[in-house]
C-alpha cells in the first residue's frame, strides 16, 4: 500500500497550518475569479505566481513550491466551482467550461428555482472534485498513458462523436441545429492555420489572426441576445419573476441529479485526462449526454435540473482530471495547468515522469490539499447560494445594464482589443435574431470550439497516414469512437422507420 | 503576517488594474523616468513547456527573485502559427505598448523569409533589446525505437520517405521542421518527402513520440533532457559544432554522424517597435545586470542553456548577418520567399 503511505504523508503536509491557510486563501480567490467575468482560471492563477512567490520566500524551495501550488491549485479549481454563478443567474458565462451551464441554469433562475440551481451546481462540483481526485490516486500512472495512446485518429473520431452528438442541442428543428453548426464550423475556420501556417479569411487584418474568441462569440449570443430581447420585445413579466423558492435542493432535484453528477463526474475526469479537450468539451459532452439519457428530454433548455449538475460536475472532474498528464508526463493539458506547470518550474521542480520520485511531497501535498480544498469550497459556497441568489431579484432596469456592463468589462479583460467589442455587439444582435427565429445558438458555439481540433487532428492523421483514410477505422479506440458516434445518429434513425415512436426532433 | 495581507489584498487590486489598465496600454508611457509604473508582461508565442516559455519564465523568475525588477513580470503563452500568430499582433496592436516584450529565437527571421505561412513582420518590427542564450536542435527518438543512430532514421526515410513519421511544435517551414530536414537534406534526401506532423508546441510533440505517434521528432536540446533522465527517450543527434555538457554529454553532434550541417537557437528578448527611448535604455541594463547574476547563471545551467549575451546593438548586427543565412538555407530548401 505505497500509495496510501505517500498519500497520507501528503495530507500532514497538507495539514500543515499554513498550507491549511493557502489552500483556504486560493479557493477564496478562485470562488471570486469564478464569479467575476473577464478574470478566468488561468489569468487569475499567472497573476497571483509572482504573490505566492512573496509569500512563501522564508520557506525551504521544497516546502515553498508545495505551498504555493496548493495556493495555486486552488485559485483553478475553486474558478471551477465559481464559474456557474453568472451563468445561472444573468445567463453571461463568465470561462468557457460554463458556457452549457447557462441552457438550463438560467431557465431555472427564471422559475424561482435559482438557489437550487446554485447549490446542485456546488455539490456536483464537489463530488466530481472527490470523484476526481480517487481517480487521480488510483489511476494517475495507467491512465497517463492511456492518454498518450490518444494519437490525432482518436482524437478527431472523439471530436466527431461531440459533433455527432450536437442533435442534443437542438431545438425544434433539427435542420436549423444543423445550420448553425455547419455555421460555427465556418467561423473556427477564421485565423491562421496551426497546420500549415497560411492564413484563412483574415483578409490581412491582424486582428483575425488569432481566430474569433469563443468567449466573446458565447457572451454576445447568450448573455447579449437575451438583452436585447427583453429590451425589444417589452418582456413585462418581471413583475411576475418568480420569487425564489428555496435555497437547498429539494428531495426530487437532488434524486435527478444523482446519476447526472456521477456520470459528468467520469466523464469530466476522463476528457480531462486527454491533452488539449478540457473542460469545456467535458460540459459539452455531458449536456448532451444527460438529455440522452433523461427520461425527459424535453424539458432540457426549459430548466432541467440535470442539464446544470451534469456539467457543472464535468468541468470540475475535468480540472482533476487535467492534473494526471501535467503532473506524471510534464505535459500541460489546458492553459491554467500550463501556467501551474510554470509555477512549478519556477521552484526549480520539473513536473515529468520523475515528479513523484523526485518530489513526493509536492505531488502527494498538492493532492491532498485538494481534498481539503474541495472541502471549503462546499463549505464555503453553500451560504453564498443565499446571497448570490438575490440577484436574481433586482428589478430588470437594473439588472440589465448590470448584465450589459459585465459582458463588455468581461470580454476586454480577456481580449484587450476593441474589435471584441464590436464583434460581442454583433454577436448580442444575432444571438436575438436567431433565438427569435428559433435557430438553437448553442450548436454554433460547439461546432465552434470543435472544429478546429477536429480539423487539425484529422491533418495530422492524415499526414501520418500518408493520406489513408483507414487509419481512422485501423486504430481501435478511433473505431470504437466512430462506431459510437454512427449509432448515435442512426439508431434513432432506424427506430423511427420501423415505426417505433422515439422522441425526434420534429420539424417546427 | 501583516505583510503576507497586503500583498495578498494587493494581488486583488492588481487583478482589478490590469484589467482597467489596459485602455493606457496604446499610449507611450510620457514619463520615462517612472517607467515602469506597473508589472510587465514577456510573451512566449507558443504552447507552455517549450523553449520560449522556458526562456520568458526564466528572465521573469531571475528579475523578480534578484529584486533587479521589482514590479511582477507575467509570462503569457500565445501560441499559433509558429510564432507568426502574435508576432502580427505584436507588431500592430502592441508597437506603441512598452511594457509587453516578445521571446524570440531564429523563427523571427524565418518566418518572415519563407513563402508558406509567411509573417509580414521580421525582427525589423521590433526593438532587439538582448541575446541571451543559445540552445541546438536535438532528433530524438522513443526509447525502444529501432533507430539506434541518425544515420539509421536517414537510410529509412531514404528507403521509403512515407515510412517514418517526424513531429515537432511548430508549423513547416518553421524551426524543427527546419532542424528535423536539416540532417536529411544534407543526406541527399528531398526534404520535401520528409513526413512532418506538426504540434502545438513542443509538449505535446513529445506526448506524440511516447504514444507511438511519431517516429522521430525534432525539438531543442535543452528541453528534452528531463526525458532522457527518466529513460523515456533516446536522443541521436544534436545539432551543436562540439559536444554538450551535462545529461547529453553522450550524443554525437550532426558533424559526428558525417553531416556537414549545424544548427544554433539563439532566444533573444524583443521590446515594441516603437519603445521609448527610457523603456529600451531600462531593459539594456537590466538585462545586462541579470545577464551577469549568479541567478541566471544558475537557472542556465538547471535548463541546460549555454550563455551568450548580446546587447541590443550587437544583437542587431547579429540578427542581419543571421537573416542573410537564413534566407539562404530556406533558398536550398526551395521554401524561400
Amino acid at each position: 500500500m505505497n500509495t496510501l503511505q505517500f498519500l497520507m504523508d501528503g495530507f500532514s503536509i497538507a495539514f500543515q497550518w499554513q498550507n491549511i491557510l493557502f489552500a483556504f486563501v486560493g479557493v477564496l480567490i478562485g470562488t471570486a475569479v469564478g464569479v467575476l467575468p473577464g478574470i478566468g482560471p488561468m489569468s487569475g492563477v499567472a497573476l497571483l505566481i509572482p504573490v505566492t512567490a512573496t509569500l512563501t520566500a522564508g520557506l525551504p524551495t521544497e516546502a515553498a513550491a508545495a505551498s504555493s501550488i496548493i495556493l495555486l491549485a486552488g485559485v483553478y479549481y475553486g474558478a471551477m466551482y465559481g464559474g456557474s454563478t453568472t451563468s445561472i443567474l444573468l445567463n453571461t458565462p463568465g470561462e468557457s467550461s460554463s458556457v452549457v451551464t447557462t441552457l438550463d441554469g438560467y431557465q431555472m433562475a427564471k422559475q424561482g428555482r435559482a438557489g437550487s440551481a446554485l447549490s446542485i451546481a456546488a455539490i456536483g462540483s464537489f463530488a466530481a472534485g472527490i470523484i476526481s481526485l480517487i481517480g487521480l490516486v488510483l489511476l494517475a500512472e495507467p491512465l497517463s498513458n492511456v492518454a498518450l495512446q490518444f494519437g490525432p485518429a482518436e482524437y478527431f473520431s472523439l471530436m466527431l462523436l461531440g459533433l455527432a452528438a450536437v442533435s442534443g442541442l437542438a431545438g425544434k428543428s433539427m435542420t436549423k441545429a444543423l445550420m448553425m453548426t455547419v455555421f460555427g464550423l465556418m467561423l473556427g475556420t477564421i485565423g491562421i492555420d496551426a497546420v500549415s501556417g497560411i492564413a484563412r479569411f483574415t483578409y490581412d487584418i491582424p486582428v483575425l489572426y488569432s481566430g474569433l474568441e469563443f468567449l466573446t462569440i458565447a457572451v454576445g449570443l447568450f448573455a447579449l441576445g437575451e438583452v436585447f430581447k427583453t429590451v425589444l420585445e417589452r418582456d413585462h413579466e418581471d413583475g411576475t419573476m418568480a420569487k425564489i423558492g428555496r435555497i437547498l435542493p429539494t428531495r426530487q432535484d437532488l434524486k435527478e441529479s444523482a446519476a447526472p453528477i456521477l456520470r459528468g463526474s467520469f466523464l469530466g475526469f476522463f476528457i480531462g485526462v486527454l491533452p488539449g479537450a478540457g473542460a469545456t468539451l467535458a460540459s459539452f459532452f455531458s449536456y448532451i449526454g444527460e438529455k440522452k439519457f433523461s427520461k425527459n428530454p424535453e424539458q432540457f433548455g426549459k430548466g432541467a435540473i440535470a442539464g446544470v449538475a451534469g456539467p457543472e460536475s464535468a468541468n470540475n472532474a475535468a480540472s482533476g482530471g487535467a492534473m494526471i498528464p501535467l503532473l506524471t508526463l510534464g505535459i500541460p493539458g489546458s492553459g491554467t495547468t500550463a501556467i501551474l506547470m510554470g509555477a512549478l518550474i519556477m521552484y526549480n521542480i520539473q513536473p515529468g515522469p520523475l515528479l513523484f520520485d523526485d518530489h513526493p511531497e509536492v505531488a502527494w501535498g498538492l493532492i491532498a490539499s485538494m481534498f481539503v480544498g474541495n472541502l471549503m469550497l462546499l463549505i464555503l459556497n453553500m451560504p453564498l447560494v443565499k446571497v448570490f441568489a438575490k440577484i436574481i431579484q433586482t428589478p430588470k432596469k437594473y439588472l440589465l445594464p448590470i448584465i450589459i456592463a459585465i459582458s463588455f468589462f468581461g470580454v476586454y479583460a480577456v481580449q484587450y482589443t476593441t474589435f471584441d467589442l464590436y464583434l460581442l455587439l454583433a454577436c448580442g444582435v444575432l444571438g436575438y435574431l436567431l433565438t427569435k427565429n428559433d435557430f438553437p445558438v448553442a450548436p454554433l458555439v460547439l461546432a465552434l470550439v470543435l472544429g478546429p481540433m477536429i480539423e487539425n487532428n484529422m491533418r495530422r492523421a492524415l499526414t501520418i497516414s500518408n493520406g489513408e483514410f483507414s487509419i481512422f477505422v485501423t486504430n481501435p479506440i478511433s473505431l470504437v469512437l466512430l462506431l459510437i458516434a454512427a449509432a448515435w445518429l442512426l439508431i434513432p434513425l432506424l427506430l423511427k422507420l420501423k415505426g417505433r415512436s422515439v422522441v425526434l426532433n420534429e420539424e417546427g | 503576517m501583516l505583510k503576507k495581507l497586503i500583498s495578498v489584498s494587493l494581488a486583488g487590486v492588481l487583478a482589478v488594474g490590469l484589467a482597467a489598465c489596459s485602455s493606457e496600454e496604446s499610449t507611450n508611457a510620457s514619463g520615462d523616468a517612472n517607467y515602469p509604473e506597473r508589472g510587465m508582461t514577456i510573451v512566449a508565442p507558443s504552447g507552455a513547456g517549450g523553449g520560449w516559455d522556458l526562456t520568458a519564465r526564466s528572465i521573469a523568475k531571475t528579475m523578480n527573485a534578484t529584486k533587479l525588477i521589482e514590479e511582477p513580470i507575467t509570462v503569457e503563452n500565445k501560441p499559433g502559427g509558429g510564432g507568426a500568430v502574435y508576432m502580427a499582433e505584436y507588431a500592430t496592436k502592441e508597437v506603441d505598448n512598452d511594457y509587453m516584450m516578445l521571446v524570440k529565437s531564429p523563427p523571427i527571421l524565418i518566418n518572415n523569409n519563407k513563402a508558406e505561412g509567411n509573417s509580414p513582420y521580421g525582427y525589423k518590427d521590433t526593438t532587439p533589446l538582448a541575446q541571451l542564450t543559445r540552445d541546438y536542435g536535438a532528433i530524438v527518438v522513443k526509447a525502444d525505437s529501432k533507430f539506434q543512430t541518425l544515420t539509421d532514421v536517414l537510410d529509412a526515410i531514404k528507403k521509403d520517405a512515407t515510412g517514418v513519421t517526424l513531429a515537432g511544435g511548430s508549423a513547416p517551414g518553421s524551426m524543427d521542421h527546419l532542424v528535423g530536414i536539416l540532417p536529411a537534406f544534407e543526406y541527399g534526401i528531398d526534404p520535401k518527402s520528409v513526413k512532418y506532423v506538426s504540434y502545438d508546441g513542443g509538449g505535446e510533440a513529445v506526448a506524440a513520440l511516447l504514444g507511438g505517434n511519431a517516429d522521430v521528432i525534432a525539438t531543442d536540446a535543452s528541453t528534452i533532457a528531463e526525458y532522457v533522465k527518466s529513460g523515456d527517450v533516446r536522443v541521436l543527434a544534436v545539432s551543436s559544432p562540439e559536444r554538450l555538457e551535462g545529461e547529453l554529454s553522450e550524443v554525437p553532434t550532426f558533424m559526428e554522424e558525417g553531416i556537414d550541417a549545424e544548427f544554433t537557437i539563439w532566444r533573444g528578448i524583443f521590446g515594441p517597435k516603437n519603445m521609448t527611448d527610457g523603456a529600451k535604455e531600462y531593459w539594456s541594463t537590466k538585462l545586462e545586470e541579470m545577464s551577469n547574476s549568479d541567478e541566471w547563471k544558475k537557472e542556465l545551467e538547471k535548463n541546460g542553456w549555454q550563455s551568450e549575451y548580446k546587447n541590443s546593438e550587437d544583437f542587431e548586427t547579429y540578427l542581419k548577418t543571421q537573416e542573410e543565412v537564413i534566407v539562404e538555407l530556406l533558398t536550398a530548401l526551395n521554401m524561400q520567399k
